[in-house]
This record gives C-alpha cells, structure tokens and sequence, in this order.
C-alpha cells in the first residue's frame, strides 16, 4: 500500500497539494504515481509566473517507459518550480511528497479545495484502480 | 478479445510483474524497475519470457528454396545448427516480417517471428510455397525463455549438462534435453549482450524458468520485463518490427541492408539491389539528445528546420543515461556529428547525430 499522508488534500489524477497558509499551496505527485511510473528520468517544469485553471495540464513527468501529463489540483499563479528535479528526477520517485515537490501555486479559487479528496477517499480512488 | 496468457504468467504475478497487453499477450512490462533489470542484463544477468514470439516450422524438399524466394539473405550462409537474421519482402519492397531462419537440417528449418505477425507470415508462407513444402505453425505450443548477459553461461550449464554448450558460438544452436525434454539452444539474443534463446514446449516452461532464476541466484541473475527488453534493444540499435521496419519501410531504409546478400531470385530484388547499389530515399540515423528531453515515437527531427522524418525508437539510456533514439530521416542530409532538433511537445530539442551502433556487442562472458 501507498503512502498517503493524512494532511494532504488530492486529484483523482494524482497529485497531492500541501496548503500552507490560506492562499499558498506547494504540489506534486503522489507516492501512488510515483510507484506506476517507477524509474523517472525527466521532468519538464512549468514557467514561474504563469497563471492555470484548475485541471489544467501544467507539467510532465516521464519515467523510462511513459511519459505522464501533471495536472494543476487548483487555479492560481505559479510561484516557484522545483529545480532541483531538473538534475535530480528521482527525488519524485525516492521523496515524492518532500524533496520530489514539483511547484508552489498561489491558490485563486479557495473554495475548488473543498472539490480534492482527502487522504481517506483518496486511498479508496487508488484501491478502486482508476 | 482477451489478451492471450503465457505458460509462465503465474511465475509472473507471483515474481510481482506490472503486466500489460502487447501484441494480444499480458506480459510484465517490469518487475521492480526498468533501470535496474537493463543494468542486470549488461552487468551480470537477465531471465525474460519471450513466448508471445512465433514459431513456424517450414519442412520438405523445397523448403530451402522456397525460402531462399522469400528473402534478401542468402540462403548458403546456413548450416545445420546455424541460424542467421532476415526479413520477409512484400512487392514492393516493404518488409512484412523481420525473422531469424533456424536450420535444423537441409530440408527442415525452425522460423523465428513476431508475435502481432505471426499469423500473417504463416499466410504468405502458405501462399508462396508449393506443395512440397509443408508449414506448420508451432506457436501455441513453444515456451521461448532468453537468458541473457554476461553470466548467462555460468547459469545456463548448471541446468543444461552438455559438452556442446561451452564452445557454442555466436548464431549457432542445438538442441539439448532438460527433464527429459527437448529445448533448442541458440547462442542469439535481442539485448547486444552475450546470451541464449531457450525454446522448449510449454509444460516445462515455468520449471525451466524457476531453475534459471534459482541457478542464477549466485550471480545476480534479475527477471527482466518487455520495457528493459525495448531499452536493451534500443541502446544496441536492434530494429523493432512496426519501428523501424514495416510495409512501407524497405530494409535498406530501415538500416538491415546487412541482410541483402543472395544472388538468386526474390520477391522485390531489383527494388531492393537498386537501393543497395544507389541509396534509398530514406535512412535510419541514430541520435544521442545534447539535453535532458527523452525523444520518444513519432516525434519529428528538424534539420536547419526543415522537417526531415521522425522518430522510429526513442527513450532513456540506463547505460550513458540521456535520452537516445534511432529515427528515419531522409538521406544524404545528416551525418554522424551533424546537430539536430527533435519537436518534443511543441519545443525543440537539440540532439546529435552519432555512430550506430550506440551500445557495441562485445560478446562478453563472465
């Protein structure tokens, strides 16, 4: 079973996002992701700055076999993307919820959080393999 | 339709393989990591199940020339016990299968063939040889294991006890016993590593395979899965039917022009000797990518931006660790160090054109 840590909210499309502070949220993929793809090797990042709705397509994630679209879990401002990744696409593999963090959004829409699914109905959209 | 089940599919699950359809079969794509079952393949060894692949047994006193119709390699390079690589021709040069001919004796020869074309070859044999030829296709009761890597014969000769083993060379086989039972050993493989293809009836299948796995303990033996398969093959340039090969792709163009050697009559010669002697339109280049970005199918290469083919292979290298790729471009544009880009989601990517093969067979055994 996959790691789905209790204080985290998520897309049925596999990302998690951490709300930090009312507007501030930092994404990534989940562990249960990171365990389909295995063996990520690439990265492509979303510009700083620009502004997503919620669903939109906003990064890319490939690992040895696939290759695996992002989707933003909220609408808002991209404030800062994970560079690391660019040298380091393992950190979404080996710290998928820590060092593997993709980008921070300056969340527009509070209330499209309430539409994430916490950890519980979360873990459920996994066992029911969609 | 349901996908088709390989004897070993229960070795599988229980191995903890991601399976996944490919060619109408469930096969595990991987077992733990992709990277990790390549590395194995290249530095100790590698165990797949390669049974969804056919086999089609053409037997009689015109087997070798009803062959040598069908192909652009000449027959007379075989012997008995020797096998050699090649591809069937459409009319128009097109190739409908790319296969490796086993000769088991002068009038009897073992065909080694795609899975998704099996059936097809089996129709176009069926069609091109007389009656005193008969084809049968022994597919559905063949298991095909590879071991294949450095180890793979100090792992093969702890189950296999026969004196011919050792000195096996390269694209020579035989057939040897194990419980009992026949099990044609081929010293071929599909990695660009030293190995065996093991082809033996199904229901010795799974206690060949969990023998090989348990003698190959000692020296880092992995199951490896269709993704390092499709890596392995890349990295040493190996072409992949439905790839670089097709209908509409010659084997001048897609890079196999090694295989056009007979002298006699065959199914579109003089289309395929013209392309040998004078070039063909188009060609298979290698790429090595100059950043991260991982070229995958399909993608265009751009040359001085003009579009000059696509993408037939592409994906990560665990060996030199960057995004590798063969593509058919036009001819005569490009050569070895020329700099390309590769359109990857709307941006371009630079990527160098380099020496085929990228990984070089050495033959190397531990």
């Amino acid at each position: 079973m996959s790691n789905i840590p209790e204080n985290l909210k998520y897309t049925k499309t596999h990302e998690w996002i951490e709300v930090q502070d009312d507007y501030t949220g930092i994404c990534g993929i989940t562990d249960h992701a990171q365990e389909m793809l295995t063996d990520i090797v690439f990265v492509e990042l979303p510009e700083v700055g620009i502004e997503v709705k919620s669903g939109e397509q906003i990064a890319v994630v490939e690992s040895v076999k696939a290759v695996s679209d992002v989707y933003a879990p909220v609408s808002g401002r991209i404030t800062e993307v994970n560079k690391t990744l660019e040298d380091s696409p393992d950190l979404l593999n080996s710290d998928p919820y820590g060092k593997g963090w993709i980008f921070k959004i300056d969340i527009k829409v509070k209330h499209e959080l309430d539409e994430l699914m916490d950890a519980a109905q979360y873990a459920e959209h996994v066992a029911s393999g969609v | 339709m349901t996908a088709q089940r390989t004897f070993l599919y229960d070795d599988h699950i229980k191995l903890g393989g991601k399976m996944v359809e490919f060619a109408g079969w469930e096969l595990p794509v991987m077992y733990s990591s992709i990277i990790d079952e390549h590395m194995a393949v290249r530095e100790k060894a590698g165990l797949f199940d390669v049974s969804h692949m056919g086999e089609i047994v053409v037997k009689g006193r015109g087997a070798g020339a009803a062959l040598q119709k069908l192909i652009p390699t000449d027959m007379g390079r075989l012997e008995k016990g020797k096998s050699m690589y090649t591809c069937f021709l459409n009319d128009t040069g097109g190739v409908i299968d790319d296969l490796f001919i086993f000769m088991l004796s002068v009038n009897e020869y073992y065909l080694v063939v795609n899975a998704a074309t099996t059936q097809r070859d089996v129709e176009w044999l069926t069609q091109h040889c007389k009656t005193n030829v008969s084809i049968q296709d022994v597919s559905a009761a063949t298991a095909k294991i590879d071991l294949q890597g450095p180890q793979s014969f100090n792992i093969l000769k702890k189950i296999i006890r026969d004196d011919r083993l050792e000195n096996l060379k390269r694209f020579h086989f035989f057939t040897g016993a194990y419980k009992g039972e026949p099990v044609l050993i081929s010293q071929t493989g599909y990695t660009g590593e030293f190995g065996y293809e093991l082809f033996c009836i199904n229901n010795v299948a799974s206690r060949l395979w969990n023998d090989l796995l348990e003698a190959g303990k000692e020296y880092g033996i992995k199951p490896v899965g269709l993704g390092a398969r499709d890596t392995l093959r890349l990295e040493a340039c190996y072409s992949l039917y439905g790839h670089e090969l097709n209908d509409t792709i010659t084997p001048v163009e897609g890079g196999i022009g090694f295989v056009v050697s007979a002298q006699s009559e065959y199914i579109a010669r003089d289309i395929i000797e013209n392309q040998k002697t004078h070039g063909a339109p188009r060609q298979i280049i290698c790429l090595e990518m100059l950043g991260k970005a991982i070229p995958r199918s399909e993608y265009k290469v751009l040359y001085n931006n003009q579009d000059i083919g696509y993408i037939t292979s592409g994906g990560y290298s665990p060996v030199f660790k960057k995004g590798i790729a063969m593509a058919l471009v036009t001819s005569g544009v490009v050569s070895v160090g020329d700099e390309v880009a590769i359109v990857i989601r709307d941006k371009t990517s630079p990527a160098k054109v380099v020496q085929r093969p990228l990984y070089k067979y050495s033959g190397k055994r531990l």
